[in-house]
């Protein structure tokens, strides 16, 4: 009988752990239904298929590259390559918003990876359709396996080849561990917390709901396996890996993973440069706390890289 | 003087435990397989000591050496690496077919990154471990073993070889030597 009422306590405790939703302050966070990235009002500011849908000539020969930010991030996680593309005016940057990343925490509770993907995909047919010429890609932590996925099944080949691909901190390995466990403790946690900076309030998901988190896993995971086996680009399409060798979200495994299991058309290995930084997404600095010369003089070298692969 | 009855007394202490540790003794040894939690499968041997000495066969002392190369790694762009534990396990109803086991592993582990450009990462660790089972003796000199385990040092981005992850399960086939 004992044993029995236990029993049921402990259910009642799982139950009530089980329903718990976050506390969302509709009128600051990105996880409320006030706060939306603006992508999503001015597609024309950020995506390159909106802005210029019936390129000249001029544009349709002007490099552009997709964007794709991280996990529970937003567009705002490039800002500063489109800004720095705008000022050097040689490239275009089309910044996707990620699927479920949008309206509410409720939506990125629902969404599946696939539908994080979706947006990317789109936006590469869309300029492929419109006859821009010189597309390339680039990813920040979750962007880049769903970027790596987009290879593998051969969604690339469908439309203009991308000449180029740069994984910027890819994740394949997480460096919480934890994650390997969240579907036996997702359902008793609920969601989980991100502590952000004033700068990055209102740009990134302050909440977590275990189900994203699981979709999240659920992609590396296929990725790694993904990458185990060989993975080629499609032909004439480089790809560029930049891995920070200090990082407390992708492990900086990841890249030596991409660097055993990617490879060119022609079977050669694909370019990684392990750079010394201890920030994830080394690339965006706007709203972090803390930030150094080391990281100032980092981002610009290698944009002025990219640029310079773009352009060449 | 006194260095030597050390050592004498050192001598007589070692050479009692031996004795008594070699004193009806069990010694089990065979294959392993390790799954880890969303990661590789790893295969090796292992083997398995315990004497009347050792709390009745309560104790056990045990080794294990498990690699990806005898696994994911097979044929594969997954990571060699290596991992070598030993360990005690305590054992509930030791004279039983059915037992259950728990104990504490520590160890090292390593893993090969290949090229020299991932050389500033780290890919080795010491390893702390907890590990928690079942095993079942038949009546032929064959034992299986069924286990969790969960290791208390892991990479995290910061420190630790990133594909040292935190739980794993074992599967192990012994043949009693003696």
């Amino acid at each position: 009988m004992k044993i029995r009422k236990y029993f049921l306590f402990l259910l009642a405790v799982l139950f009530s752990t089980c329903a718990k939703t976050p506390e969302i302050d509709n009128a600051a966070m990105l996880d409320g239904d006030q706060i939306f990235d603006l992508s999503l009002t001015h597609p024309e500011d950020y995506l390159i298929s909106a802005k210029y849908p019936n390129p000249n000539e001029i544009q349709k020969n002007t490099p552009v590259i997709i964007a794709a930010h991280g996990y529970s991030a937003s567009t705002f996680e490039w800002d500063e390559l489109r800004e720095f593309a705008d000022r050097q005016g040689t490239f275009f940057v089309s910044q996707v918003l990620l699927g479920g990343h949008w309206k509410t925490y409720a939506d990125f509770k629902k969404a599946a990876w696939q539908d994080w993907q979706l947006p990317i995909v789109n936006e590469y047919n869309k300029l492929s359709e419109l006859g821009y010429k010189k597309i390339y890609v680039i990813g920040s932590s979750t962007g880049c396996p769903l970027i790596i996925n987009m290879v593998k099944s051969g969604i690339f080949h469908q439309g203009v080849k991308p000449k180029g691909i740069f994984l910027i901190d890819p994740i394949v390995i997480s460096s919480n561990k934890t994650l390997t466990l969240v579907s036996a403790l997702g359902p008793v946690l609920g969601f989980t917390t991100t502590e952000l900076s004033d700068g990055e309030k209102g740009h990134w998901y302050v909440y977590r709901p275990y189900q994203s988190l699981s979709q999240l896993m659920q992609l590396i995971d296929l990725t790694r396996k993904d990458l185990e086996k060989d993975i080629t680009l499609p032909e004439g399409t480089f790809m560029k890996t930049y891995k920070s060798t200090v990082d407390d979200s992708a492990d900086p495994v990841s890249a030596v993973l991409i660097y055993k299991g990617m490879a060119t058309s022609g079977g050669a290995k694909t370019e990684v440069e392990m750079v010394s930084s201890k920030l994830h997404v080394f690339t965006r600095l706007k709203g972090r706390d803390g930030v150094t010369q080391a990281d100032r003089d980092l981002q610009s070298r290698v944009f002025a890289e990219i640029e310079g692969r773009v352009t060449k | 003087m006194k260095k030597m009855i050390f050592l004498f007394a050192f001598f007589v202490f070692t050479a009692y435990v031996s004795a008594q540790f070699t004193k009806n003794y069990k010694l089990s040894a065979g294959i392993v397989s390790q799954k880890t939690q969303k990661l590789y499968w790893e295969n090796g041997v292992g083997a398995d000591y315990t004497s009347d000495f050792l709390l009745q066969k309560r104790i056990h002392l045990k080794a294990a050496f498990v690699t990806s190369r005898l696994g994911s790694a097979m044929g594969s762009n997954a990571i060699k690496q290596e991992t070598f534990v030993v360990g005690a396990d305590w054992r509930f109803r030791p004279t039983r077919p059915f037992q259950i086991f728990t104990g504490l592993n520590t160890g090292f582990f390593k893993a090969n990154y290949e090229d020299p450009m991932f050389d500033m990462l780290p890919n080795s660790s010491v390893l702390a471990q907890f590990e928690g089972g079942v095993a079942y003796h038949f009546n032929w000199p064959v034992s299986l073993f069924a286990s969790f385990g969960y290791n208390f040092l892991s990479g995290n981005g910061k420190q630790g070889p990133g594909t040292l992850f935190p739980v794993f399960y074992q599967l192990k086939a012994y043949y009693t030597i003696k």
